[in-house]
């Protein structure tokens, strides 16, 4: 039993110490300054804005003062205004997205994982997602009329197209060599899509499932320019149609606003479930 | 010794259909294993070693003649037939445990017998307390060691290596080389490993096949009468050495300025998965156009 040979030892060289354990003690500064540097566009933007109606460039009506703008933004947040129709937009995102995504996410593994699929699908799936999303709505209107049924179509179309190719892409692009492995392990079809395909493809997935939100959400402020009594983007309209430049940029801020956290909420959330996924970029 | 698991490979050919016409890999090869064996093929590039292995393996069964394990014929992969790539195939979003609990993933026995199992395999190749560590933490070395565990979890009858340190540097390669004789030794599975390395194959092997190109036939197989563990400082290994590399030097001298065609089944694909960043520019150019974020 004692066959081991002199020139070996079982546990692992210094040559092969792992190489991502590395220290990370400036990484917290380095956040803080990125912070920082992230602020000065929007910063230098406002400063712009102050400026420019300060020195009464565009008139009081088009461009409001940024206190002005303050101020509504703080009665809109007293009133429980721009939470009501913030609520509202969102319920209808949530709605949608989930519609469009899970259709996206089916239509992706079809056609990545068959061959044929994709060959049925793809010219006209593609002449479809050219349409723009708003380009869908007059005749959506005619069959649908203008009531939530619309909304949450054109929201959930919103988030099919960049949920179905990136689905699709993700799958095409797990490698041969991995469905090899499970091959060699003789994995079941359902077992090679779970452990491998499924696995393999949630980088693009995750993708998708981001670029589906930002449509889902520009789509929904579309919708409800057009069509809408509650809402952010009928926000915007009525502001508009009663000439307050004041709420019509509380509400774009607030459109920006909730956009960016969702991207970023599902940017953590990536990060987490991804934690295999070194992207710090050794 | 003889009544253990045995592979028969007999008058085996195999050809694969390029641009056209019929590239002749395998040449009515026959190759008998013993249980047991450590049985290392070596040859230049286009010879037919990893086409040989992928057969003997399962992983291909488009061939002629008959290919036996343990008296039953090989019609696909089976879990007495373990395997090691050259690349580890790890997956990237497993942890090195969970990488080679796969080997266990249709295996008959309990959660907690598995659980055993793949810490015992861990431990013998050498990376107990990386566990839980993802494959981008680990250095190639210890890739493919925990490639060699997946390999070796299962306890199969026999286990083909296909250019498994062909990849690495040549310390942790010989490490790699050593210990690797030692599992062989401890766990008494039979072992058939490819390389182009004839070092390896010599230090290794109880035989050595020797193989040559076009059409890819076994030239000879040469015995190494030495026993395990070696010494890699050994006269007479060295002079086995020498002999294959003679043997490898006459089949291949006459046609050595062109480089062998690379055979369609060992071709390297990448490993790496395209990142999010990637999946996306790569839709740009195949699949235009994405959609713009002004869309709405």
């Amino acid at each position: 039993m004692s066959i081991i040979s002199q020139d070996v030892s079982l546990a692992p060289a210094p040559n092969e110490v792992p190489v991502a354990r590395r220290a990370r003690t400036s990484i917290n500064r380095r956040g803080f300054r990125r912070f920082a540097i992230a602020l000065v566009l929007p910063f230098g933007l406002l400063l712009a804005w102050w400026i420019a109606s300060n020195q009464g460039w565009l008139p009081e009506q088009i461009l409001p003062s940024p206190a002005y703008v303050y101020s509504t933004a703080l009665e809109m947040i007293a009133s429980g205004e721009i939470f009501y129709h913030a609520g509202v937009s969102l319920r209808r995102v949530v709605v949608g997205f989930l519609f469009g995504a899970l259709a996206g996410l089916k239509l992706g593994m079809a056609m990545g994982l068959s061959r044929r699929v994709d060959d049925y699908v793809r010219p006209l799936f593609l002449a479809f997602a050219q349409i723009p999303t708003l380009g869908w709505i007059p005749l959506l209107m005619l069959i649908f009329g203008i009531g939530e049924t619309l909304k949450i179509i054109v929201i959930a179309k919103g988030a099919l197209v960049p949920m179905t190719i990136n689905t699709a892409a993700g799958i095409r692009g797990v490698p041969e060599s991995f469905v090899e492995v499970g091959h060699a392990l003789r994995f079941s079809r359902l077992q090679t899509l779970r452990l491998i395909v499924l696995p393999g493809a949630a980088p693009s997935i995750f993708t998708g499932i981001r670029y589906g939100l930002t449509h889902s959400w520009t789509a929904l402020v579309g919708v409800e320019l057009l069509a809408s009594s509650e809402g952010l983007g009928y926000l915007l309209v009525w502001g508009r149609q009663m000439f307050w430049l004041d709420v019509v940029i509380v509400a774009m801020i607030a459109v920006g606003v909730i956009g960016f956290l969702m991207d970023k909420g599902l940017d953590v959330s990536e990060v987490y479930v991804q934690r295999w996924n070194d992207r710090e970029g050794e | 010794m003889a009544s253990r698991a045995h592979l028969r490979i007999s008058n085996v050919s195999r050809r694969f259909r390029v641009n056209g016409g019929d590239l002749t890999a395998l040449d009515q090869v026959s190759l008998d294993v013993r249980a047991g064996e450590f049985v290392t093929i070596v040859g230049a590039s286009g010879c037919g070693k990893s086409t040989l292995l992928r057969l003997g393996a399962g992983l291909d069964v488009e061939h002629d003649g008959t290919i036996e394990h343990d008296g039953k014929p090989v019609t696909g992969p089976n879990l007495d037939r373990g395997i090691v790539f050259q690349e580890p195939r790890l997956f990237p979003w497993l942890t090195v445990e969970r990488n080679v609990a796969l080997g266990l993933e249709n295996a008959v026995f309990s959660k907690a017998e598995k659980r055993d199992l793949v810490a015992k395999q861990i431990a013998l190749v050498g990376l107990a307390g990386f566990e839980k560590a993802y494959p981008h933490q680990l250095s190639g070395g210890m890739a493919q060691r925990a490639g060699i565990a997946r390999g070796l979890v299962n306890r199969p009858d026999v286990l083909f290596l296909d250019e498994p340190f062909g990849a690495l540097d040549a310390i942790t390669k010989a490490r790699l080389q050593g210990e690797l004789q030692d599992i062989w030794a401890r766990e008494q599975i039979t072992m058939v490993l490819v390389t182009h390395d004839v070092d390896e194959a010599v230090y290794l092997g109880d035989r050595v096949v020797v193989m040559s190109p076009r059409p890819g036939r076994i030239r000879q197989i040469v015995p190494v009468d030495l026993p395990h563990p070696r010494a890699r400082t050994s006269s007479r290994l060295a002079s086995i050495r020498n002999h294959v590399l003679d043997i490898l030097n006459s089949t291949t001298s006459d046609d050595l300025p062109k480089m062998a065609a690379k055979q369609p089944t060992s071709q390297k694909r990448p490993v790496a998965k395209p990142g999010p960043v990637q999946a996306a520019l790569h839709n740009k150019s195949a699949e235009r156009p994405l959609f713009s974020t002004t869309e709405i």
